[in-house]
């Protein structure tokens, strides 16, 4: 983490007490909580993974400090200034969720649009618009009609529009949504590459694979409230949870045999995945060996962030949390 | 307002414009066309002084009714589809301030219908010269009352689809326009209805546009003579009526959550 993300400058993010109850009905008087006195830091420089279920107030969240809904209490300054001043929208790059632009546009054209409204002289959106077609791989297709792309060329043109005024916080809801692999190893490079450059990332995300891969810290957020937030090494320990054996030459009955000192077994063709705690090792491995077998590879494994997950938020998988590895 | 700010109003009116060209909604110039060529063509058969009047008031008709068709239509959509497709999300996260974008969508609509009033009339004028009439400069005072009269209704459009979806929206604006057409018929009320309230008759027909006020057609068609003070007398009216109704459509858009 570096000194600004230790907290030794101002934060980039600040939220205190936001709370946020959408009404419902003819007269308004159903509510649903969506935040309950939500406290958030983003330092600057940071890459901050902003995680939780479905209805868990995320993107709640993240429409407040844009000013797209309102909160019913609670504050919040973004580089320094309130939510009701617009100094600092110079600043900061917006993706929403599940974005849609003007399909009668062409990625370039909506480029050029999204600048004019920072101010940006013609040829410095020229040049800004095809650096970032360039980044985010649309180059060749920066004159096609954008009711011509598709649902992951589409997130594209999102992220490089919440980039064009070339922001010190970008503000990502769901940026992996719709992406094929090599998108989301895309868009995981330009989030590193920010961070490269010394900007600061708020993203919100249900692959949890890329929150591990990328954030200095994650805030877990359940029912409105934030669960848990720090590093990942504090939330999910260094300590090696199991350990995996990957083994070949074994028949059904050798492994049978071996049950008593493994926690899962996994066959996997003519070879097994087999899991143990690290106490157990060395016994397995001589099994093994003495059952005619082949040791092929032995590997630690941590807790990861599903596990932890999937912990803290009790099992409720309904709630569409996405398991991806 | 500031530079800044006029510059992303212009930069909203500037798409807004784009989008209604590539949604094709000039092409209500081809109608225009077809039925100015028509008229033309048959009005050969009749007496010079009455063809003139009937090219003149056909001409000015379908002029005001394909404008009021675009405002009515493109404007309910301006905003509540942007709502509804969520696509002002990104945009307002810049520094674009919802008065402007409200303001943008307003002059772009504008915009669109100067153009095509200015190309209905450059076909009005084409069709009284190709025939053998008099293009009568007159004819101008009918036409600038039109163009302010469809202002208005894409205010209107513009407030009720800050408020509500964009079918209710048609639904309202189209409701506001007849009735601002019989708006006399409002006036008259307790000749029907003596029961009304004469304060409740009175609040009616001042807050209703009185659409009456900007038809100058027969009068211009038949050579009357129309003021200046007239024209002076239908800006100022278009002009505040207007001005209340973006007013209103400003403070309910600021207000509105875009969830």
């Amino acid at each position: 983490m570096s000194a600004a993300a230790a907290g030794t400058t101002a934060p980039a993010l600040d939220v205190r007490g936001l709370t946020k109850t959408y009404r419902t009905g003819l007269f308004r008087r159903t509510g649903r909580a969506a935040l309950k006195g939500l406290d958030l830091t983003v330092h600057p420089g940071e890459i901050l993974g902003y995680l939780g279920p479905n209805g868990s107030g995320k993107t709640t969240t993240l429409k407040i400090l844009m000013g797209l809904v309102f909160p019913d209490s609670g504050t919040a300054t973004i580089l320094g200034a309130g939510l009701r001043e617009s100094r600092w929208r110079h600043r900061v790059g917006y993706l929403p969720e599940q974005p849609y632009f003007y399909d009668y546009l062409s990625a370039g054209e909506y480029l050029d649009y999204a600048g004019r409204l920072f101010g940006m002289t013609a040829a410095a959106r020229r040049d800004r618009a095809g650096h970032l077609l360039e980044l985010v791989g649309l180059r060749r297709s920066a004159g096609v009609p954008l009711r011509r792309f598709s649902k992951g060329m589409m997130q594209r043109v999102g992220i490089a529009q919440a980039l064009i005024n070339d922001p010190e916080l970008v503000i990502l809801d769901e940026p992996m949504s719709g992406l094929d692999p090599i998108g989301r190893r895309l868009v995981r490079d330009i989030i590193l590459g920010l961070k490269g450059q010394g900007k600061t990332v708020l993203f919100s995300t249900h692959i949890l694979s890329d929150a591990e891969a990328l954030c200095d810290r994650v805030a877990l957020l359940r029912g409105g409230e934030l669960v848990r937030v720090g590093d990942l090494a504090g939330i999910l320990g260094t300590d090696v949870s199991h350990m995996e054996i990957l083994v070949a030459g074994l028949g059904r009955e050798a492994v049978d045999r071996l049950a008593p000192a493994l926690r899962a077994t996994h066959a996997l063709g003519e070879r097994w995945r087999l899991e143990a705690g690290e106490e157990s090792l060395g016994k397995i491995v001589k099994g093994v060996e003495e059952a005619g077998g082949r040791v092929l590879s032995i590997q630690p494994v941590r807790r990861s962030l599903e596990d932890y997950f999937i912990k803290e938020m009790g099992e409720r998988t309904e709630d569409g949390w996405e398991r991806e590895g | 307002m500031g530079a800044g700010r006029l510059a992303r109003v212009w930069a909203v009116a500037a798409n807004t414009f784009r989008e209604t060209v590539r949604e094709r909604v000039l092409y209500n110039l081809v109608f225009f066309a077809i039925i100015m060529t028509l008229a033309g063509l048959l009005m050969g058969q009749l007496s010079i002084r009455q063809d003139e009047k009937i090219i003149k008031d056909i001409g000015l008709a379908s002029m005001e009714l394909f404008g009021t068709l675009i405002a009515i239509f493109i404007g309910v959509g301006l905003v509540a589809k942007e709502i509804e497709r969520r696509s002002l999300h990104p945009l307002l996260a810049k520094p674009l301030g919802r008065d402007e974008f409200f303001l943008g969508k307003f002059a772009g609509l504008s915009f669109t219908l100067l153009v095509n009033v200015l190309v209905m009339a450059a076909g009005l004028a084409l069709t009284l010269a190709g025939t053998g009439r008099r293009v009568d400069p007159h004819l101008l005072k009918a036409i600038y009352p039109i163009y302010l009269g469809l202002l208005l209704v894409v205010a209107l459009a513009l407030l009720f689809s800050t408020l509500t979806s964009s079918a209710l929206a048609a639904v309202f604006t189209v409701g506001m326009v007849v009735a601002g057409r019989f708006s006399d018929v409002v006036r008259n009320m307790r000749e029907v209805a003596p029961g009304a309230p004469a304060w409740l008759v009175q609040l009616l027909y001042y807050a209703l546009p009185n659409f009456r006020n900007f038809d100058f057609k027969d009068r211009v068609a038949y050579g009357d003579p129309v003021p200046l003070a007239a024209m002076g007398t239908v800006t100022a009216y278009a002009a505040v009526y207007a001005a209340v109704v973006l007013l209103i459509g400003m403070s309910t858009f600021r207000s509105r959550e875009l969830s």
